[in-house]
């Protein structure tokens, strides 16, 4: 305190200083983003030293995250994206939520995303198993703690973004993918950034995000986005069994994949453009960024009962 | 009767000439309602007809009239705002701060915080928005003041069409700075049709001057990334929290009064464009035996002169004719400008070929098309709207002011689908020509209930419809 009064003592009567404090304050904020409050104090502390401040800065960011973290920690948020990241035989998808979706379309908060989208298609790569198909839910308290490479948790990264952008952010779910033998996977994601194929390791964001796992003798690209992208626009509950279930009466409330109208042209169900095309879709999950989850659904149907 | 009658007139002129949309919407359906209430009667001489044609000789009309323009009677022009900024920089406290600094001259109603931070879902057009709105005077303007809480709903207030923002405040609170976020805010007000913007640092009691200067620097260097003027753009410190708590000091209830005369001044009342050429959209047609077809419409831009040649399009007719007479207010005038309700006697120009939902234009000046491009909303399920996504070659019926016709809406090329509860820029394709101008409204129906809702962004050039078939059309994006 004693500290910051001599600062401005000395301010008030050198002119000159006062400008270098004043520049350095604005070189210090340029680099680093961090608010300006916290930049003045931190070249207070380093009697303006620029290196040592931004040390210093970096070294408190985690701390003054997590301040930030707590304080805001309970406030609704319920706009967000999900990231969408398919390579090979693994995939993976995380929802991540914030308050407001200008903090959506911001790249703070898109990098954080695709990050935490390679963290699990990473923990998913280690994982070995048997049989043809893998699948692997996280729920929001696995996934902070989950470790990455530089030590930290993803929770601690969370808290850093929350610490940027000063809104509260919560890492809500994610579902890992592997699969063996025939079995491939395909990933999409709404509204995407262009109606593309996505690369092999590219994270897709939006606010709906599916990954569907198809058997197939060969693979057509572009009719397994077009199915992926019917099952985030149509939202069936299951893929469905022939000869096991009907279809319901009325077209608009069917949820079982095989019975839908195909999205693409409505005179044909999906089931049958599975047969002409020599494809099956063995399980597909499907997120839309907000909803309630699967648990929460049951538990709010549990209480309305 | 007759006092009664010209009074409800004059205040309808008036809040023709000075209309912002909603207003003026208003007035145009007042003006056809009394022009169609005339119009049945076709026993009338040629003299009164015409020279009466505004005059409802319904009493219970001019009635509602008067009842319904009653409150719009202030002298003071309308201007609407909005603020923008991140959700803890102080918006909320500003609006209230706002309400109580005004309240104090008995220009607005005190609204506290929690009010507004707990204003309900509000309706417009079907679609449900979350959004705050907030009206205060000025000694100079009449204030709409919008706060959304996030970018789809700025944008679907845009496409309701319920109110553009002449103008936005930008708060940034001075301890922070600008957010990475705020970059996005100012996308968001170009991309709603903002021009100009005002700063109001926040918490500037919290930080010294130096700080205060940098803030200043900083975000008047991203203004200008933005396209804004950031030089120019008024800066304003304060304390929201302070000008609630009724302080007196600089930061306090000052800070307040000294940004409200800056809207004033640097926020612009849009005006009427006097000087392109003329458009007045036809809400209603009718003969004047001996003398020809009227047309009778508000004029939405330009100036009407006796003898303009002029164009009367849409529905895929193009009709060149002269004006030969204009009347306002039972009035023969050489002229009139845009705000003016006329009627318009047209040479040569038979009453079949006119219909509701036509346009008359200065020869040349605008061309019909049957492509647009749009920005549109397609209504969530739980809004009354559709259960399944919209995928290209959408065909369905468009409405539009008076008019509908059968209309197909293609996604651009970026996007193969759209979600209930989404917008989008989206292609329309009609199947006749019209005339179309960006900014106009339309709602797209389905199976009797209203599931889409748009602005037109762009006039593109006509497609050839092979066949009359708007199934057949081949967009070329």
């Amino acid at each position: 305190m004693f500290f910051k009064h001599a600062i401005k003592r000395l301010s008030m009567a050198r002119m000159p200083y006062s400008t270098d404090v004043k520049s350095a304050l604005a070189a210090l904020r340029k680099k680093t983003g961090y608010t300006f409050a916290n930049c003045k104090k931190a070249l207070e502390m380093h009697n303006n030293d620029l290196a040592k401040a931004e040390q210093w800065l970096n070294q408190q960011a985690q701390t003054m995250g997590w301040a930030k973290a707590t304080k805001l920690e309970g406030r609704a948020t319920a706009q967000g994206l999900v990231g969408v990241l398919v390579r090979e035989n693994i995939g993976a998808m995380v929802e991540i939520n914030c308050e407001t979706d200008f903090v959506a379309r911001n790249d703070n908060f898109k990098n954080f995303v695709s990050h935490a989208t390679k963290v699990c298609a990473q923990y998913t790569e280690m994982t070995d198993f048997d049989g043809d198909l893998w699948k692997l839910g996280f729920e929001s308290e696995a996934l902070r703690n989950l470790k990455l490479d530089d030590g930290k948790t993803l929770g601690d990264h969370l808290a850093l973004l929350i610490g940027t952008v000063g809104e509260n952010a919560t890492v809500r779910r994610a579902i890992c993918f592997k699969t063996n033998n025939e079995l491939s996977l395909f990933g999409y994601t709404h509204p995407s950034k262009d109606s593309t194929i996505p690369q092999p390791n590219e994270v897709r964001f939006g606010r709906y995000g599916a990954i569907v796992a198809f058997r197939s003798a060969e693979t057509n690209l572009d009719l397994q986005k077009n199915l992926v992208q019917h099952i985030i626009g149509m939202d069936p509950n299951k893929v469905g069994e022939k000869g096991k279930d009907e279809p319901v009466e009325n077209k608009d409330d069917e949820k079982c994949l095989i019975h839908q109208e195909y999205l693409l042209d409505p005179s044909a169900t999906v089931g049958e453009i599975l047969q002409e095309n020599q494809l099956e879709v063995v399980d597909f999950q499907r997120f839309e960024c907000g909803e309630p989850s699967k648990n929460e659904a049951f538990a709010a149907e549990k209480l309305v009962n | 009767m007759p006092i009664f009658r010209d009074c409800a007139l004059i205040i309808l002129r008036r809040n023709v000439v000075q209309g912002r949309p909603i207003v003026s919407r208003c007035s145009s359906i007042a003006c056809r309602k009394l022009s169609t209430s005339y119009g049945a009667k076709s026993t009338f001489s040629e003299s009164s007809v015409f020279n009466s044609f505004l005059v409802s000789r319904n009493r219970r009309a001019n009635f509602l009239l008067t009842r319904s323009f009653s409150s719009e009677t202030a002298e003071k022009v309308n201007c609407n705002i909005g603020t923008i900024g991140h959700v803890d920089h102080g918006k909320t406290t500003l609006t209230a701060a706002i309400t109580k600094v005004l309240a104090k001259d008995g220009l607005a109603d005190f609204i506290p915080y929690d009010e507004i931070d707990r204003a309900p879902e509000e309706k417009a057009r079907g679609i449900t928005i979350n959004a705050c709105h907030v009206g205060f005077s000025t000694k100079a303007r009449r204030y709409a003041h919008t706060d959304c809480p996030g970018h789809a709903d700025y944008i679907k207030n845009m496409i309701s069409g319920t109110s553009q923002m002449d103008g936005a405040i930008l708060v940034v609170a001075a301890n922070d700075g600008q957010m990475p976020q705020t970059r996005e805010h100012l996308l968001l007000a170009k991309q709603v049709g903002v021009e100009k913007i005002v700063v109001y640092v926040n918490k500037a009691d919290l930080v010294d001057n130096d700080v205060l200067e940098l803030v200043d620097i900083e975000i008047r260097e991203l203004l200008t990334d933005f396209g804004f003027d950031g030089a120019a753009s008024p800066v304003i410190y304060g304390s929201a929290l302070q000008a609630l708590q009724g302080a007196e000091t600089e930061y306090g209830e000052p800070s307040i009064r000294k940004l409200l005369e800056i809207i004033d001044e640097y926020i612009p009342t849009p005006t009427r464009d006097f000087t392109s050429p003329f458009l007045v959209p036809i809400d209603n047609a009718f003969t004047v035996p001996g003398r020809g077809t009227v047309v009778v419409g508000t004029i939405k831009r330009g100036v009407v002169n006796r003898n303009d040649e002029a164009e009367l399009l849409g529905f895929g007719e193009s009709i060149k004719t002269t004006v030969s007479d204009i009347q306002i207010f039972k009035k023969s005038q050489p002229k009139a400008v845009a705000g003016d309700n006329i009627g318009c006697l047209l040479r040569g120009v038979r009453i079949g070929s006119v219909q509701r939902g036509m346009l008359l234009c200065a020869a040349g000046s605008e061309e019909v098309s049957n492509h647009f491009e749009a920005s549109m909303y397609l209504l969530a399920r739980n809004e009354g709207g559709r259960s399944k996504p919209l995928t290209s070659k959408y065909i369905q019926q468009l409405f539009s002011r008076t008019w509908n016709i059968s209309a197909r809406v293609d996604l651009g090329q970026d996007r193969s689908m759209l979600m209930p509860g989404e917008h989008a820029p989206v292609y329309l394709t009609l199947l006749r020509k019209m005339v179309m101008s960006p900014g106009q409204s339309f709602t797209i129906r389905e199976n009797g209930s209203t599931v889409a809702t748009g602005v037109i962004t762009k006039r593109l050039k006509s497609l050839n419809l092979p066949a009359n078939k708007l199934s057949k059309v081949v967009l070329q994006q």
